[in-house]
């Protein structure tokens, strides 16, 4: 308390001496009372004083010097003296807490009391300063009723109980404990704005308030964690207390036990040995222990988050991790570290969240609730700063803390459970914030919270704490103060009935501990490694007082009801606002990832531009090599950055999906959220990488086919790293993942190797894509856009005639009439001639049935594609059958089709030149021909699309020939109607009984796989089927393991330097390296 | 640049080709061109393109001759974008055949991949591809520095060509191959100011005298063919200046030979050729007046 305060107090308290009859003795001795309290001796006589100076009282008279006396008749208060009340008031008004002025208050009518002098002037001071100091009419006059009156009928209000010998003495509606052999009640007041608890005992039994005298008649302050112990009897601790008051208020009744609870965690380490405790609304419970004792592991298992490997938790008699569903909303989490969007203000915090939360209520309303939560927290001025992270701050550690309390307030969950709450905080802050708790358990909450060394005052404000030895075991559940003594007591310790200090009023927790870990000394004095008492000892010695069995109690099987909470689609839209405005205000961010696309394609672009003759500046879309490799880049490209913008997303979003997994969400809501911002930001890239890309190397007409491409791409790819993000728990390891996941794609696109020359393990060479490239994504945007530049750009798609002939239609029919005439044809031709010659040197030769075979298979597809021929004889094209009538018939048939490829080959081919040389006879077809040329047909592109480097225009592949040249221009050959399979390049595909755009086809394709990947990422298969891996046999299980720590390794070194320079000493990242080994 | 060697090859084989006659008629045959009326036999025509001299002869001569190689001589690369019908592709596919040729004789490679990829697009255009295949220019590689091989597998490739293209009622497409060989090789022959024996090759310009004659004989099978009509006059145009090339030709009795122990039969008719070195400019004027025709 302040000089100032003090001296105010002294004011106050000889303004209201003076009044009438003047000070008695009884008053000034309560002033020194008071004064004694508060102050050393030397002190004390100075503001006593100050006080008898005040209150014009001559101590030598011991008198006042008042010359009307007793005998003067009550006068009014004077003008000055209100006044000056008034002015004391408010003074003290700026200064104190709610809290203190509720004291002040009550030792004002302690003062009055001291003489039974109830005077109207007296009151009317009083009156002001309750006025000035905003207390409400009730609580002022229980207050009143509290110093003032003796009579037990007179308890009769809910702000007071009584702790009786007696029950029969106080009325029935009173709140009453009994303690047999009390001679007079203790009557205790709750002051239920500020929740303090007042205690007043006017009896002569020999009581004791945490092992300090209590003298009769006076009133003291009964704060959190306290205990009245008698002389006989059992003691009655402040939870009980506060259980009665809270018992008939209105908020709801939560009964949460734990029976017997173990945990073992997955690598076989015990976390918690044995656990029983049963709570009740309205309790803040402390977990308390050694670090790495079990503290969080026990929180985890209580909340639900880790399910308990032996015993039950329940809630009003539910299981609660049998029934999540049911308990789901009642619960609340706030872990350690924060769980803040950074980029967003201390507000768009709360609201988002609000948001999230509540269904029925209006956006006024929420912004009301936000703001009031933000008064709570008393964050108002913090309101509008950005949270920032750790290493930037914005705003306190302290703040953050409160933000993130704030934000399981707005919930108003019934059970919170709170994990280190006040690591890291400043005593003040760790007062702040836990005073924040003590509030809310005022509303009936129940909050479970870890602590590590709390300082007195926070480990008085405990109903109960929960200490927990290394090895996970329960060594002490109950009241705070009775915990030192138990540890005093079983240590064999003097004053071991002294809980707290009897001067100062702290408890030292630190002693429990010191206690706890003693070690044994040796013959040297030497600290041993030893305990004097192991962890299973003290196990022992809890469970044998029997405090373990938890108390009986009725099982309430009604559950609060969870805030409803808003729809999908509602909450779809807050997710997306919150993410978006969280983009939004990363500047870094934003920009990063609005110029990455432009950039690059600039790069990429401006690089490919190339003109292939030397001697010529003038740049030409027909003879730039790279069109090819461009097409291939953008599709790698936006792979690459769909990858890197989606793949921390989930990642970074853990911990607050940690804590909203608590608020029964939809994932659907949050993932399409996310989706839909990605989405838009790739879409946005691929539009400025098309528009950028695409016209520096003036490709024209095809903006939108590039983009959807793109688009499409980078969408895959966006949903791919949410599935990587939601699979892995470090940066670098989902970092290390991207390259794993692009070289296959590039590999397999069908651009830089040929599907031709692959493995044949996996498909290479055969007539088909090869498998493994049905599952490459960049396979069908690559062949989508090819396909798509090639056949429908303007030069390929002038028209021939009315009927929508055009040169691609032409060129089409010259290359299959072409390759019959000239390849195909020949080629079955010669199996026969080939046979013929073999047999001429050797008669027994027989033609292999292989070579039947083929042909079987061939005449029977040449025969649905050309239907005026027939080969009559197939029948014959078996081993055995085959005469040289078959081999004739053979050649006959082939020579019929040649005929006729022939005439179809020589009809387009002259058909096309014609339309050619017809459009170059006049200057303005001629210069619009070469201007289509020139800037719509790219001969790099042709080149690739013709395969014109084919080393063999056809290869036989299991019995069949299989066309190797021109597949831009081959449909597909094997049409069935689900087989989807093509040659890679055809220009179309057969799906469904109908023929489909390559560009459709794949487009849809990549959608496809989009599609499936958000079911994945949905029902987290991936991280399922890395659990289940991780859950083998241990010899399957270590390679596995092995592997992943030596990757580790490598990526530390790897890294570890460079953020060292970029984070200026802060070892971020070794630290989370090591920390993902550890945790599996 | 192993390949720039088989690439020359190639076109001679193109070019010098000896080919077969294909038949005129039946290209024409084709309604779209209506060129069915040959006034020669398909066999007339094979034996006439076979006569055109291979551009391989000439190079080596002009080689051998100390004429100074020019690339500005040869027809540019970047012509190619010009070429869009196939009576373009096929005189040029002769014209950078017989350019490959010539700057492999003289071991100027550094292009020479340019104009095989230019030859191979053509090819693959007029759908010729299959003779320019890698095996065929594998072999011309091995042989690069063997003129008679190369002259072996040229010829014996455009053999195959022109038969192919009989086959497929395509004759023209070897003609003009043909006749684009024939002009450009003429062509760099005609621009030697620097030669130093200008007479070996004065002689053997005049030798075409009769090659042009066949070549008129065998153009007059695509008479009504309008793209051939330009061509046709230009070489008749040009016939008139050969006209005035005097060709004698002294007739003296074959002997016989024992030539490492073969009997061999030795023709000693000579044949002397008189062209002045007006009418060499003449020629030369025309033949570069024709040749741009071709290339542009």
């Amino acid at each position: 308390m302040s000089e100032e305060i003090l001296k105010a107090l002294m004011q106050l308290f000889a303004i209201i001496a003076k009044q009438d009859v003047g000070t008695s003795m009884n008053e000034r001795e309560f002033v020194h009372l008071f004064l004694m309290q508060q102050l050393s001796e030397s002190s004390v006589k100075e503001y006593l004083a100050l006080f008898d100076n005040k209150a014009g009282f001559d101590k030598d008279k011991k008198e006042s010097i008042e010359p009307a006396g007793v005998q003067r008749k009550p006068r009014l208060t004077s003008v000055k003296d209100s006044v000056r009340t008034l002015g004391i008031a408010k003074k003290i008004n700026k200064t104190l807490t709610q809290k203190q002025k509720a004291v002040v208050l009550v030792r004002l009518f302690e003062l009055v009391n001291s003489d039974k002098n109830f005077t109207p002037q007296r009151m009317a001071i009083i009156d002001t300063v309750a006025e000035v100091f905003n207390i409400t009419k009730e609580e002022y006059s229980s207050i009143q009723i509290f110093v003032t009156k003796d009579d037990p009928a007179e308890f009769d209000i809910p702000e007071i109980m009584v702790v009786a010998g007696d029950e029969t003495t106080v009325s029935p509606t009173c709140k009453c404990i009994v303690s047999r052999d009390l001679d007079k009640n203790v009557l205790i007041l709750r002051v239920s704005s500020v929740d303090l608890y007042f205690i007043r005992y006017t009896g002569s039994d020999v009581l004791y308030l945490n092992g300090l005298h209590l003298s009769s008649g006076r009133i003291y302050l009964f704060a959190s964690g306290s205990v009245i112990k008698m002389s006989i009897g059992k003691p009655v601790f402040y939870t009980d207390i506060a259980a009665k008051f809270l018992a008939d208020s209105s908020l709801l009744n939560i009964d949460f036990r734990v029976k017997d609870v173990g945990f073992t965690f997955p690598n076989g380490k015990i976390g918690l040995q044995s656990f029983s405790l049963a709570e009740f609304s309205g309790k803040l419970v402390g977990i308390l222990g050694a670090s790495g004792s079990g503290k969080t592991t026990l929180l985890n298992v209580l909340c639900g988050l880790d399910t308990p490997t032996h015993g039950e938790v329940t809630i009003n008699g539910i299981n609660l991790h049998k029934r999540k569903d049911l308990v789901k909303g009642v619960i609340g989490y706030i872990p350690q570290d924060d769980l803040l969007i950074e980029e967003l203000t201390v507000f768009e915090n709360l609201y988002f969240n609000a948001k999230l939360i509540f269904r029925n209520l209006t956006d006024e309303q929420i912004r009301e609730r936000v703001l009031k939560v933000i008064s709570n927290l008393g964050l108002i001025h913090a309101k509008g700063m950005k949270v920032g992270n750790p290493l930037d701050k914005k705003i306190s550690g302290g703040q953050r803390k409160r933000l993130n309390i704030g934000l399981e307030l707005l919930r108003e969950p019934s059970i919170l459970f709170v994990d280190e709450p006040t690591s890291g905080l400043s005593s003040r802050d760790s007062e702040n914030v836990m005073e924040l708790l003590r509030e809310l358990t005022l509303r009936g909450k129940l909050i479970f919270a870890v602590i590590h060394q709390p300082s007195s005052d926070i480990f008085k404000m405990f109903d109960n704490v929960v200490i927990i030895d290394d090895g996970g075991f329960q060594i002490y559940y109950g009241n705070p103060v009775e915990a030192v003594m138990y540890f005093k007591d079983k240590d064999n310790q003097v004053n071991r009935e002294i809980g707290e200090c009897p001067t100062c009023g702290n408890v030292n927790p630190e002693m429990i501990f010191n206690i706890i870990e003693a070690r044994i000394v040796d013959e040297y004095g030497q600290f041993t490694e030893k305990r004097k008492k192991t962890p299973p000892e003290w196990s022992e010695i809890f469970n044998s007082t029997g405090e373990a069995d938890i108390r009986n109690g009725q099982a309430n099987e009604y559950l609060p009801e969870p805030q409803k909470m808003p729809n999908r689609l509602k909450q779809f839209r807050i997710y997306f606002i919150r993410d978006l405005l969280t983009k939004l205000s990363n500047r870094q961010y934003l920009n990063l990832n609005l110029l990455i696309s432009p950039v690059i394609a600039a790069v990429l672009a401006f690089i490919l531009r190339y003109i292939s003759d030397p001697e010529s500046d003038t740049y030409l879309y027909r003879e730039n090599d790279n069109i090819t490799p461009y097409i291939f880049m953008a599709v790698i490209i936006a792979l690459f950055l769909g990858l890197i913008v989606s793949a921390e997303e989930i990642y970074r979003d853990r911990k607050i999906l940690k804590r909203e997994a608590f608020l029964n969400l939809s994932r659907t809501s949050y993932l399409t959220s996310k989706i839909s911002i990605l989405f838009v930001i790739s879409a946005i890239q691929a539009l400025l990488f098309v528009i950028i890309g695409n016209s520096i190397l003036e490709i024209r007409g095809m903006y939108f086919e590039y983009w959807l491409v793109f688009f499409s791409m980078a969408a895959l790819a966006n949903m791919l790293g949410l599935n990587i993000s939601a699979t892995f728990n470090s940066a670098v390891t989902i970092y290390i993942l991207i390259p794993f996941l692009i070289i296959p794609q590039m590999v397999l696109a069908g651009a830089l190797f040929s599907f031709d020359k692959i493995n044949r393990f996996l498909g290479g060479g055969s007539e088909n894509v090869p498998i493994i490239a049905e599952f490459m994504p960049s396979r069908w945007g690559f062949e989508a856009l090819l396909v798509k530049q090639f056949v429908d750009n303007k030069y390929e798609q002038m028209p021939f005639n009315e009927e929508g002939i055009t040169l691609y239609d032409l060129e089409k029919q010259i290359s299959i009439n072409d390759y019959k005439n000239v390849y195909y044809i020949p080629e079955l031709k010669g199996i026969v001639e080939e046979y013929r010659f073999r047999k001429a040197r050797n008669p027994e030769m027989k033609i292999p049935d292989s070579d039947l075979e083929l042909l079987k298979n061939e005449f029977t597809r040449e025969m649905k594609v050309t239907t005026q021929f027939n080969f009559g004889l197939m029948d014959q094209l078996y081993p055995g059958k085959y005469n040289t009538k078959v081999g004739d018939s053979v050649i006959a048939y082939c020579e019929a089709l040649q005929e006729h490829y022939k005439a179809e080959f020589n009809k387009y081919y002259y058909i096309r030149d014609e339309m050619i040389a017809s459009r170059l006879k006049d200057s303005a077809p001629k210069d619009e021909y070469y201007n289509l040329r020139d800037h719509y047909y790219n001969e790099n592109l042709t080149a690739f699309a013709i395969n014109k480097y084919a080393f063999k225009k056809l290869v036989r592949i299991n019995n069949h020939f299989v066309q190797k040249i021109d597949p831009i221009f081959l449909d597909p050959q094997e049409i069935s109607f689900l087989n989807y399979r093509t040659h890679f390049m055809a220009p179309r595909k057969y799906f469904l009984g109908r023929y489909f755009s390559t560009f459709s086809v794949n487009v849809f394709t990549i959608w496809l796989f989009t599609f499936l990947l958000y079911f994945t990422l949905y029902f987290e298969t991936i991280k399922k089927s890395l659990r289940f891996l991780e859950n083998t046999k241990p010899y399957i299980r270590k390679p596995f393991r092995f592997l992943g720590n030596q990757l580790s390794i490598g990526i530390l070194v790897l890294f570890g330097k460079q953020k060292h320079r970029i984070k200026s000493g802060t070892d971020l990242t070794a630290k989370n390296g090591v920390d993902d080994e550890g945790s599996d | 640049m192993k390949y720039t060697l088989p690439a020359l090859l190639v076109f001679f084989l193109a070019a010098c080709g000896s080919g077969d006659p294909g038949t005129a008629s039946d290209l024409l045959s084709d309604s779209l061109l209506n060129r069915n009326e040959a006034r020669i036999s398909d066999k007339q025509v094979i034996e006439i393109i076979t006569s055109i001299p291979n551009p391989v002869e000439m190079s080596s001569l002009l080689q051998k001759c100390g004429v100074i190689y020019s690339n500005d001589l040869l027809n540019p690369a970047g012509n190619i974008s010009k070429y869009n019908t196939n009576y373009k592709k096929a005189l040029n596919l002769g014209t950078y055949g017989t350019d490959l040729v010539h700057m492999n004789i003289f071991d100027r490679t550094t292009s020479s991949l340019e104009y095989l990829n230019n030859i191979k697009d053509l090819a693959g255009d007029l759908k010729v591809g299959q003779f320019f295949d890698h095996e065929t220019l594998t072999r011309l590689s091995e042989n690069s520095k063997n003129v008679d091989s190369i002259l072996f597998i040229t010829n014996s490739g455009f053999d195959r060509m022109s038969n192919f293209l009989q086959e497929q009622n395509r004759t023209s497409v070897s003609v003009l191959i043909g006749i684009g060989t024939w002009v450009e090789s003429l062509y760099l022959a005609t621009n030697i100011e620097k030669a130093t024996n200008k007479d070996e090759v004065f002689n053997r310009i005049g030798e075409q005298k009769e090659v042009l004659d066949m070549i008129i004989i065998m153009l007059s099978a695509f008479a009504d063919n309008e793209e051939f009509k330009d061509l046709m006059e230009d070489i008749r145009a040009l016939k008139i200046i050969f006209d005035k090339v005097k060709i004698s030709y002294t007739y003296a009795e074959p002997t016989m030979k024992e030539i490492d122990g073969v009997l061999v039969i030795v023709d000693n008719s000579t044949s002397s050729v008189a062209i002045s070195e007006e009418i060499f400019n003449e020629i030369s004027t025309k033949i570069s007046a024709i040749r741009t025709k071709i290339i542009n």
